[in-house]
């Protein structure tokens, strides 16, 4: 039973934990009280004296990062005395700053910008010239604009109890303080320091990667779960004109708390469209002709019950880029086609990447999202650590052989050239197209719904953030298609919360989760694995 | 009060003559076959005199050494209503950031002059100009080259004499 307490905020009553302070029990009410310093994740120096607010009963106003909410404590967060109060501070906060925003790009989601206009003064009355300071380049992603900094400390404060490996400080006193690196190190090697840009509350720290590329009020956040490594960490995609322009970290406790690495956070641009398979064709080598969907799906079904009528096996090649639904309907088809192993292949790093200050949060060596639920669907791993190789079992196959997902890269030229029916479902043309029968674009993750299982076992969903280019479809769709053509039980499923269901009532680590269940955080799955450090 | 009536005496058909109208007419046309008074322009040699508040087609501000005054902020794009602004913003080799792309789709446009009420550097102006004639439709899509070459003022809505309206 957790001891709590209740108190009066604004002349609503709130009933808080104990040890929670005024400014977070002021957010379960949905009163954001402003603040620079304060952030969830990190200490509270309770500097920026910007979330001042007035108790009554105490002689002054009080810091409400840091002032613990007592029974019976009358709190105003809006009278008259606190307001005056942060319109001052906000006023000196404007005295240096260069109001550039129309070439900030942190404009639109700054919070200077937001308080300011919520409750500062409209005119500066300061006279004297503006300290200028210009930019610098702090390394790595991350440049620094001196002028636009409110000296939070936020970012000396994450690299030194988060990433726990001290780059940054404050030189200077009062007002000449600056933040800066140490001599000529900087950040570049750091790896998870593009967070510092997350949470400047400023235009001061902005990622070179994003500079003047978008402005934030035209990008839509869509939901996701980062695609490059194990991890699971959920994170926002943030689109503008069809094309992934950044990914941000989203909250979530359980995985990845507010943080994620720059390894993944840097690695968005293949989701934005290549040179994409657009069209479904069949044929093999100089024959191939592309088709619609029905005529080559169709084909496709009657050369399958034919192979099947032949008494020839069936083997696959998934990829662990595919999401739980895409793979369980590949298992469903293989089942209809009489069973065969899947196997797939992953990239792998050397080493682990953990955030020490957060120590659930991992760079994993599995560069890929969904390994574990490949796994969980009694998919088999080959290859090497370079997602090479592996392939022996597949080159001289002359059953039935369905590629989804992999592209194939380092297949030999005859690859599948004996193989009775050679069918690649990819978002990308396969290296090797010649020896195949039936090519079917499908949709990337970014394009379509679907789960993802996290190196612990926590299947994670997300969203579609991107319109899928020409014909490409979702591959459970596909798959689910095939096997029902080929006499499977069930219905296809018109919506990929269908596709999961099904995949839920069929394999037992899944039973019992649904879309449901899973929410925007996610569930972990009946038998998940128990991580150091968790 | 209750309404009035008022009762017209309407003539007998046969009764009237037109004669008297019709003299009245020809006299208004002969006085001004004596004396005309001119309507119409003679057109291009003549030309109307443009108000100069007149919102026409787009001119971009240019610095003295040639480069475009917009700062790519993204605040015309957001504004328009007509949503005729392609804008792409870039960082130039001074380290400034600056348009790569700046496109008005002059047929989209409404001629409102929000963007130019919105420009936070005074770049993109309407101005006092209507003669738009192209062969093509593409050639309307005016890039910001062409955009920077337009000789024609713009609209007094903005003094340039006082670009803040101070």
């Amino acid at each position: 039973m957790v001891e709590t307490v209740t108190l009066t905020i604004d002349g609503q009553e709130v009933t808080v934990p104990k040890g929670t302070t005024i400014l977070e029990a002021a957010e379960t009410l949905g009163n954001r009280v402003p603040h620079y310093c304060y952030h969830p994740g990190l200490s509270r120096p309770a500097q920026c004296r910007l979330c001042l607010v007035e108790v009554e009963g105490a002689p002054k106003l009080q810091a409400s990062c840091v002032t613990a909410a007592m029974p019976g404590q009358v709190v105003h967060t809006q009278s008259e005395s606190a307001r005056a109060q942060r319109r001052g501070v906000l006023e000196f906060y404007l005295k240096n700053h260069p109001l550039d925003c129309p070439i900030c790009d942190q404009s639109g989601e700054c919070k200077l910008q937001d308080y300011v206009h919520e409750e500062g003064r409209a005119h500066g009355r300061s006279r004297e010239p503006k300290r200028v300071l210009g930019r610098d380049d702090f390394g790595g992603d991350v440049l620094f604009y001196g002028d636009r900094c409110v000296m939070c400390t936020r970012c000396v404060r994450f690299m030194n109890e988060m990433a726990q490996d001290p780059r940054l400080t404050v030189v200077e006193r009062g007002n000449r303080s600056v933040i800066d690196t140490f001599f000529e190190e900087g950040l570049a090697g750091s790896p998870y320091a593009g967070n510092i840009v997350d949470i400047c509350p400023v235009g001061a720290l902005v990622s070179k990667d994003f500079l003047h590329k978008a402005r934030a009020w035209d990008l839509d956040h869509i939901p996701s779960i980062c695609p490059n490594c194990s991890q699971g960490c959920n994170i926002d995609l943030h689109v503008r004109d069809n094309l992934v322009q950044r990914l941000k970290p989203r909250d979530n406790p359980e995985v990845n708390q507010h943080w994620m690495c720059d390894y993944g956070r840097h690695r968005y641009e293949w989701m934005n469209h290549g040179t994409r398979l657009v069209a479904p064709a069949r044929g093999r080598g100089e024959g191939l002709a592309t088709g619609t969907w029905e005529a080559v799906l169709s084909d496709l079904a009657d050369e399958l019950a034919e192979a099947r009528e032949a008494g020839l096996g069936v083997r696959a090649l998934a990829s662990p880029f595919a999401s739980n639904e895409d793979l369980a309907a590949l298992r469903d088809l293989v089942e209809a086609l009489g069973g065969g192993e899947i196997v797939f292949r992953s990239p792998r790093a050397d080493q682990e990447i953990p955030l020490p200050g957060f120590p659930k949060l991992v760079r994993r060596r599995d560069l890929a999202p969904n390994v574990r639920g490949a796994e969980l669907l009694g998919m088999r791993r080959v290859g090497g650590e370079d997602a090479s190789g592996g392939l022996e079992s597949l080159v001289g196959f002359d059953g039935i052989l369905l590629v989804m997902g992999d592209a194939l890269l380092d297949a030999p030229e005859d690859f599948g050239a004996g193989a009775r029916v050679l069918a690649c479902l990819g978002t990308h043309p396969p290296r090797v197209a010649a020896g195949a029968t039936h090519l079917l674009p499908i949709r990337t993750h970014a394009e379509g719904e679907g789960t993802f299982t996290n190196v612990e076992g926590r299947v994670q969903r997300f969203w579609p953030g991107l319109h899928a280019p020409g014909e490409a479809r979702p591959a459970w769709q596909v798959l689910a298609f095939l096997a029902a053509a080929l006499g499977a039980e069930g219905e296809v499923p018109a919506l990929a919360a269908e596709a999961f269901a099904r995949l839920a009532a069929d394999h037992a680590p899944f039973q019992g989760l649904s879309y449901e269940v899973l929410g925007t955080r996610g569930a972990l799955v009946n038998d998940p694995v128990s991580l150091p450090g968790a | 009060m209750p309404a009035t009536v008022k009762v017209l005496r309407r003539p007998a058909p046969g009764q009237t003559s037109y004669l008297r109208s019709a003299l009245k007419g020809m006299g208004l046309t002969f006085k001004h076959m004596v004396n005309p008074k001119k309507v119409t322009l003679q057109y291009p040699e003549e030309r109307l005199e443009l108000s100069p508040r007149w919102r026409g087609t787009h001119v971009m501000e240019v610095h003295a050494d040639g480069r475009p005054k917009c700062v790519a902020c993204g605040l015309c794009p957001t504004v328009c209503p007509a949503n005729c602004i392609r804008l792409v913003g870039g960082e130039d080799d001074m380290g400034n950031r600056y348009p790569i792309v700046y496109e008005i789709d002059e047929f989209r446009c409404i001629f409102c002059g929000m963007c130019q009420e919105v420009c936070p550097v005074e770049a993109i102006h309407v101005g006092q100009h209507f003669e738009n004639a192209e062969y093509t439709r593409d050639r309307f899509v005016y890039d910001l080259d062409r955009l920077m070459e337009q000789d024609h003022p713009s609209t007094l809505l903005w003094d340039p004499s006082d670009p803040r309206s101070e």
